[in-house]
């Protein structure tokens, strides 16, 4: 205690002593802590949202207009609370799917879960599904018919069950003759595949020859 | 062929099912001998058909063509020129298209398993109730959007009683509930959640008993019904309520 004292009296002392000859630096330092300071409470009350917001979750652009930053500064904030909660010792993370950003309790968590909820069953998609939604993700906008020459099976059923669940929407209408609906994935498709954009699709495999190993299968 | 098999296997359309006889016999996808799939294809049908399975019609019209392809190529003198593209390319196309589908659906199928590990909470109650209630709203929308908006009701009631899985019967028939309801009417706000008149539901038969009410007095016109973008679904009285 008395020995901290005497630096902090020591301290003063300098600071008294080379007041005059290093003031910028001095300055920058405190400007730089205010900015720290100012920072961790916006982080703080980031979180704050995300907590509240739960599984609707919050993108950058309404966290910077509710805290009155640039959009960077908002994407910059969820990123650190991001990082955050990737460590270990943390039963929640925070995931972006599509442009939002939300709370979810780790997998690891999953089956704890499950005996405390007595969760049943998760659901699933059926092969069928599947298909059809990865051909809608590579092709979109893409129109019924089209959907039905790659697969080869009637697609009208798929396509009502998938506009049902949301992970595809109607996405305007071709020029084609008859102008048929257009098919695109939507928002909770990000999110139900854990995607940040589209551009994150799995690369397709390559069967046609011009790849290496592709005649392996036959 | 005589040893044919009926495998249990269940095939995701035509182009599944050709893909696997290529793959079974052993037949090179990209120097595809039609002869022999088409052959295959017959047979497969043919066992389908002996054990009383329903061949869907997807499964004849590939058939048709495959059938085709080959009578014509008996055909004395058959020419090609007139074909925009070669039946035959154009089959090993669209079976080189689905596979890729086929194989990244796998990937679409782990992605999808992955997030159900994780679990989100609702959006904090309180914060709903200030959300802004009046507004314009448009008092309308589709079924998929009530579905979906039920579907988030359903699992907020069911989350914020987790533990207790009692279920009693209670035998309230739609009527009464109805009548319950406009009782209420006047004591509530313009415009209200529809989880307000939930506020005594203690059970999913009641759950639904309300919400069977809330469609039949929206379509008596004594109230409206709308779904904003958070799933919520919002009420309010309509023409028709007195």
């Amino acid at each position: 205690m008395s020995e901290n004292r005497i630096e902090e009296d020591n301290a003063v002392f300098l600071d008294a002593d080379y007041d005059d000859e290093e003031p910028a630096e001095e300055k920058e330092t405190d400007l730089q802590a205010e900015q720290e300071a100012i920072d961790e409470q916006l982080r703080a009350a980031a979180e704050g949202l995300l907590f509240l917001t739960g599984d609707e979750g919050i993108t950058a652009g309404m966290l910077a207009e509710v805290l009155e930053i640039s959009e960077e500064k908002a994407e910059n904030l969820l990123e650190g609370l991001q990082v955050y909660y990737l460590n270990d010792a943390r039963g929640i993370e925070i995931a972006r799917y599509g442009r939002t950003y939300k709370f979810l309790s780790k997998a690891f968590v999953h089956p704890y879960a499950k005996k405390l909820f007595q969760l049943g069953k998760t659901s699933v998609l059926s092969q069928a599904a599947l298909e059809t939604l990865a051909i809608i993700a590579y092709k979109q906008p893409i129109t019924r018919a089209e959907i039905e020459e790659i697969r080869g099976v009637g697609a009208e059923m798929m396509l009502r069950k998938l506009l049902a669940r949301n992970l595809i929407k109607e996405d305007g209408r071709s020029e084609a003759p008859g102008r048929p609906i257009l098919y695109a994935v939507t928002e909770e498709f990000m999110d139900a595949f854990q995607m940040l954009s589209l551009e994150e699709l799995p690369e397709l495999p390559d069967f046609a020859g011009d790849g290496e190993g592709s005649d392996e299968l036959f | 062929m005589k040893e044919f098999t009926v495998t249990t296997e269940t095939f995701d359309g035509p182009l599944d099912l050709m893909l696997h006889l290529i793959r079974e016999k052993k037949l090179d996808l990209l120097n595809l001998d039609m002869n022999v799939l088409t052959d295959q294809y017959i047979a497969y049908l043919e066992a389908m058909e002996y054990s009383q399975l329903e061949v869907a019609s997807e499964y004849l019209v590939e058939l048709a063509g495959l059938i085709e392809y080959k009578s014509r190529r008996l055909l004395p003198g058959f020419k090609e020129e007139e074909e925009e593209e070669d039946p035959k390319e154009r089959l090993v196309r669209r079976l080189l298209e689905y596979q890729q589908f086929k194989e990244v659906s796998d990937d679409f199928r782990r992605l999808y398993e992955g997030r159900q590990m994780l679990l989100g909470k609702p959006l904090a109650q309180e914060a709903e109730q200030w959300m802004n209630s009046t507004g314009d709203m448009k008092y309308s929308g589709t079924p998929y959007e009530l579905m979906k908006a039920m579907k988030k009701c359903l699992m907020r009631m069911r989350l914020s009683r987790p533990i207790e899985t009692k279920y009693t019967v209670s035998e309230l028939s739609m009527e009464d509930r109805e009548v319950e309801i406009r009782a209420r009417l006047d004591r509530l706000p313009d415009t209200f959640t529809f989880e307000t008149l939930l506020d005594d539901v203690k059970d999913l038969p009641k759950f639904i008993v309300t919400f069977l009410s809330v469609l039949d007095l929206a379509r008596l016109h004594i109230l409206y019904f709308s779904v904003d973008e958070s799933d919520t679904i919002w009420l309010k009285r309509g023409t028709g309520y007195e």
